[in-house]
């Protein structure tokens, strides 16, 4: 914008450069030192300066006290990625009483420390500082964009992580809107029956939450409900949620229907079609499904003795036979065998892709302690049902669950253990002996002997895998990791939120969670939205698009490049008494993603805080050092 | 900060590890008024104090500094360190604390954490931020990231020769400085009172701590610290780079000998960690972690563990049963291979104890909070609710309620917060106005 006239500076920028040892994660390979002495030479650069931890507060309050004394009016921080650190140097500036956006970050740890060694590191990083000091000569400070947000939440999925996050942010005093795929609210957790270590009844949890939902003034609750339109930003989302037809039949107070959930009483306003929801607001709660084992997994589809765990949970619960022994489908079962990590902890080499190319590397974090519930169960309950467990690693890691480990020892579970490479096999039993199946492991326990263990029932501990949710993450942008789980910005500073400022993950949609862990979860994601939405209106990077009204003609190339409808828009306006079209700039829409800066013919549009003017400063401090 | 005067706020948090931090924060985000009372000099608690954190390998400190600057900063947080807390009781439909604050000897008013008095203090004191490998002074600051920088005294070790007094150019040393006791009223509180190791003295067949190098995992975490004592890995004894070392799994969870029948949830995950960290800075070196059963069940952890298993890391499935001084510095481990040879011994130059966790804390005396058979202060709904407490608008997180890693940790810190803001709003509804509104 300025190529062919350069707006002479009035004040030069006095820069300061602030190195990060990160505690030698830098120091140990770049010369943070030889970089300093370097740096400090470059034009525009007031003091240049190194720590030990920047991010640590001495770091930041050195930075303070620079800006304080006016030493500095523009700063460039050296250490690890933006992603980490850069909103941590902004509030410390903002703090100091400067504005945040007089600053620049340069990466030399990711980009530098961690990939380079010895000399051909500490040039590098003397690069990257000097493209970013030059760039901070020409940044001017900018103002935050607030847009106010509406009061209004709403919640993707109605298992035990959507409804606890919905009751939390109506309880908190936020209206919140409750969209269920299904006809019944309670996800998998009505899926079960009693669940481990506590012996809580699924079905008791699924009454109390849904119950503190349906009760709740705040809360409107959709079901048959889809998302099927995305649009807006923080603070402004505008959804369209699609009403199918009911699967069951409407129901004039609330129902629980074991191993479906409870179906909230239907009214005549129910009528299917689409409406929208505008809220300032997402929590995506959208859950897993339990894992199918292919045909012919450990013998699954080829012997109908062969079932998952799910299967069996539901049939115990559906058809107490009493007796001493288990019975299921009608048969008497004098053993059952139980596999573990049927779906989970599969290795790429050793396990078989499935059907698109996947292969479930996790741990599914459950299935150990509900094997084990189940076992010893039918260890208390049919004593004359003997019991083995196929493992690789027993898994109970959380508060009593090592316990529960224990007890079914004590109470005759017999544990075999194998190795991923070495897998059970299901074969049909020897004639003539009476089980229905036989399953063959080498144990590891016993010194790598391969027993024959008969069986009458075959139990396959699946996993979990995320409910599909291609169309939300193709509409909302959302990242997915290579486990196909959604993906959060980083697990521990931001965990609960996804890239697309506005919208938050509760549950396992995000990891395999047991009912506590996505209760948590989701008390994470509402806490998150709550301070979102509690002040009123929310504030967004100013990175965005500007026009320089006297350059631009109005030749609408902006508006066509534009990646996101309404961000630009053609107006009419009175210069020197004439009436032209100029470009307009709705900022809170805008993506900052410089399209319009590629095509204008006339360089009239930039974006703030990425001009380029200090793109062309940054490659000339590359090209000089 | 350390503004000690009788207060009232909306939310106390007692404890500033990385869970009470991430409470406060998100208490103070909703706009409510916070007090954190820590014991240490500093926040950060156990994570500020490790190397690297799994499964990522992220820095520790730049994952943690953050945060506690965050909540030193926040308008709404009142940070009150280097305190005890003597009694936490219910009264007038809130909560009363009494809270003594140790003697720092040093005036934290006047303290700017220029470190000339530690630069000046002759005696030199084992660092126990530093795994007792390396000295420190008798006057310090904690470490180089502590919040707050105030130096702090140690009596035990101060010779009370006057340097520190002549050379601060604040006047800030205090020698005479006495106990602060003050009084925290709030409406609601939350208890994120953390975790300690379990000790090897409970363990005589690890010989109680007397065996040279055998160390624990957080030493372990301080010998991996790019800013850790020696600045790389030697074993303590010689100083000798070791060529083989061995992690014991278990040694202190799942061991009812030691009265830890629980697993202690993160010692796999810390081993494979440290193990692929050791592996980088000494890759000549033999790394076996011997394990009951590799519990790596969080999110990307099964994969690090078998990133682990590819970098050649060995895994062998025994619970050892003795640890014993061999030759020349080596530790000799007596264990039951599972590949058929029976009683086995094996040989390292460095030995790691995967000790488990304990409760920091003991309501007992101070609070009528009740704790389950494991210590662990008892959650009243461990499934719908496990942030939750048996007494009333006091809520718990992190592994005061259980062992638990960072990650599950820090989600749990969120829901705490959300219960606490929830039972604030609450009240409000009930007339009652919060410290942030008046």
């Amino acid at each position: 914008m300025t190529q062919d006239n350069p707006k002479p500076e009035t004040l030069a920028a006095k820069i300061g450069v602030y190195i990060c040892h990160c505690g030698g994660n830098i120091s140990d390979h770049v010369d943070v030192e030889t970089v300093r002495r370097r740096v400090e030479k470059m034009p525009g650069v007031a003091v240049a300066r190194t720590n030990m931890f920047m991010c640590s507060d001495p770091g930041q309050e050195m930075i303070a006290e620079d800006l304080k004394s006016g030493t500095v009016d523009r700063v460039v921080v050296a250490s690890c990625a933006p992603s980490l650190h850069e909103k941590t140097f902004r509030s410390a500036i903002q703090r100091a009483g400067a504005n945040p956006f007089i600053y620049e970050h340069a990466n030399i740890r990711e980009q530098v420390s961690c990939v380079h060694h010895g000399q051909a590191a500490t040039d590098k990083a003397t690069v990257l500082v000097a493209a970013a000091a030059a760039k901070a000569g020409q940044l001017k400070p900018l103002t935050p964009i607030r847009v106010p947000a509406l009061r209004h939440a709403t919640v993707i999925g109605a298992g035990a992580a959507g409804l606890s996050a919905a009751r939390d942010l109506a309880d908190s005093g936020i209206p919140v809107t409750l969209i269920e795929k299904s006809s019944f609210l309670g996800g998998q957790l009505a899926r079960l029956d009693r669940i481990a270590p506590t012996g809580d009844l699924a079905a008791d949890l699924v009454r109390q939450l849904v119950e503190s939902v349906l009760n709740h003034r705040d809360i409107t609750v959709l079901t048959d409900a889809e998302v099927v339109g995305f649009e807006g930003y923080i603070g402004n989302f505008k959804l369209t949620v699609r009403r199918g037809q009911p699967a069951v039949e409407p129901a004039t107070e609330p129902r629980y229907i074991p191993f479906s959930g409870m179906q909230p009483a239907g009214t005549g306003a129910d009528k299917p079609g689409d409406l929208t929801v505008e809220t300032g607001a997402i929590v995506l709660a959208t859950g897993f499904r339990s894992y199918r084992p292919r045909q012919g997994e450990y013998g699954f589809g080829d012997f109908s003795p062969v079932i998952t765990l799910p299967d069996l949970i539901r049939k115990m619960a559906e058809r107490h036979v009493p007796g001493n022994m288990l019975t299921i489908d009608g048969r008497q079962v004098r053993a059952v065998a139980m596999i573990h990590c049927v779906g989970s902890r599969q290795i790429p080499g050793i396990h078989p892709e499935d059907e698109n190319g996947h292969l479930n590397e996790y741990c599914s974090r459950v299935c150990c302690t509900a094997t084990l519930n189940a076992a010893d169960r039918i260890r208390q309950a049919y004593p004359g049902t003997r019991v083995y467990e196929l493992y690789r690693d027993i898994r109970t890691y959380g508060r009593d669950q090592e316990e529960l480990y224990e007890q079914a020892g004590r109470n005759g579970v017999v544990f075999l253990r194998f190795e991923a490479e070495n897998a059970p096999e299901v074969l049909p039993a020897d004639p003539g002996d009476g089980f229905a199946l036989k399953v063959k492991v080498t144990d590891t326990l016993t010194f790598g002997e391969t027993l024959e263990v008969p069986a009458d029932l075959v139990v396959l501990a699946t996993g979990m895998e995320p409910n599909d949710v291609s169309d939300l993450v193709e509409m909302m942008k959302l990242p997915v990791g290579t486990d196909r789980f959604l993906l959060e910005v980083h697990p521990k500073l931001r965990p609960v939120e996804m890239p697309v400022a506005g919208i938050f993950v509760a549950g396992t949609c995000q990891a395999p969670f047991d009912v506590g862990e996505a209760c948590n979860a989701a008390g994470a994601a509402a806490v998150k939205a709550a301070a979102l939405l509690g002040a009123g209106q929310v504030e967004l990077d100013p990175f965005v698009a500007e026009v320089d009204v006297d350059r631009c003609r109005g030749t609408g190339a902006c508006i066509e490049a534009c990646l996101n409808p309404g961000a630009l828009s053609l107006v009419e306006m009175q210069i020197d008494g004439q009436t032209v079209q100029r470009a307009r700039v709705t900022p809170a829409l805008c993506l900052g993603c410089g399209a319009c800066v590629a095509v204008c013919p006339e360089n009239a549009i930039d974006v703030c805080g990425m001009t380029l003017r200090q793109y062309e400063a940054m490659v000339d401090a590359i090209v000089e050092n | 900060m350390d503004d000690h005067n009788d207060r009232n706020f909306d939310a106390l948090v007692i404890g500033g590890g990385i869970a009470g931090l991430q409470s406060a924060l998100d208490l103070a985000d909703q706009g409510f008024t916070v007090a954190v009372i820590e014991r240490d000099a500093s926040v950060g608690g156990k994570m500020i104090r490790l190397s690297k954190v799994f499964p990522t390998l992220d820095c520790a400190s730049c994952i943690t500094t953050p945060k506690m600057a965050a909540a030193a900063h926040h308008d709404r947080i009142t940070l009150l360190t280097y305190c005890d807390l003597i009694s936490l009781q219910r009264e007038n439909g809130g909560f009363r604390a009494e809270v003594i604050q140790r003697p720092r000897y040093v005036d934290a008013r006047k303290c700017i954490g220029c470190r000339q008095c530690e630069y000046a203090c002759p005696v030199l004191v084992p660092d126990r931020e530093q795994g007792g490998f390396s000295p420190t002074k008798a006057i310090a600051i904690p470490f180089s990231n502590a919040i707050p920088q105030i130096a702090v005294l140690d009596p035990n070790h101060c010779m009370l020769c006057g340097r520190c007094e002549r050379v601060c150019p604040t006047g800030a040393v205090d020698y005479f400085q006495q106990p602060q006791p003050f009084t925290v009223t709030a409406r609601t509180a939350v208890v994120t009172t953390g975790f300690e190791m379990t000790t090897l003295a409970d363990k005589p067949q690890y010989g109680r701590g007397k065996i040279p190098n055998l160390i624990d995992a957080l030493q372990m975490e301080r010998l991996l610290a790019p800013h850790g004592p020696y600045n790389r890995v030697l074993r303590p004894s010689d100083g000798k780079a070791p060529d083989s070392i061995a992690y014991i799994q278990c040694a202190g969870s799942r061991d009812k000998s030691m009265g830890q029948s629980y697993c202690s949830r993160v010692c796999c995950m810390y081993a494979i960690k440290q193990a692929m960290l050791l592996s980088g800075s000494l890759p000549l070196a033999d790394i076996t972690i011997y394990y009951m059963d590799i519990r790596a069940f969080g999110k990307g952890y099964e994969q690090f563990f078998q990133n682990a298993q590819a970098m050649g890391i060995n895994f062998v499935k025994a619970k050892v049963a003795a640890v014993e001084p061999g030759p020349d510095g080596a530790v000799v481990l007596r264990y039951e291979a599972q590949d058929g040879e029976g009683v086995t011994t094996a040989e390292h130059d460095l030995v790691v104890l995967s000790l488990g966790l304990i409760p920091a804390w003991n309501p007992a005396g101070v609070c009528p909070l009740a704790t389950a058979s494991d210590r662990f202060i008892q959650s009243r709904r461990p499934k719908l609710a496990p942030v939750e407490t048996a007494m009333e608008g006091l809520f718990a997180a992190g592994a005061a309620i259980g062992p638990k890693d960072i990650v599950d940790t820090i989600a749990e810190a969120g829901n705490a917060a959300m219960a606490a803001g929830k039972y604030l709003a609450a009240l409000s509804r009930q007339g009652q106005e919060t410290v942030a509104a008046q």
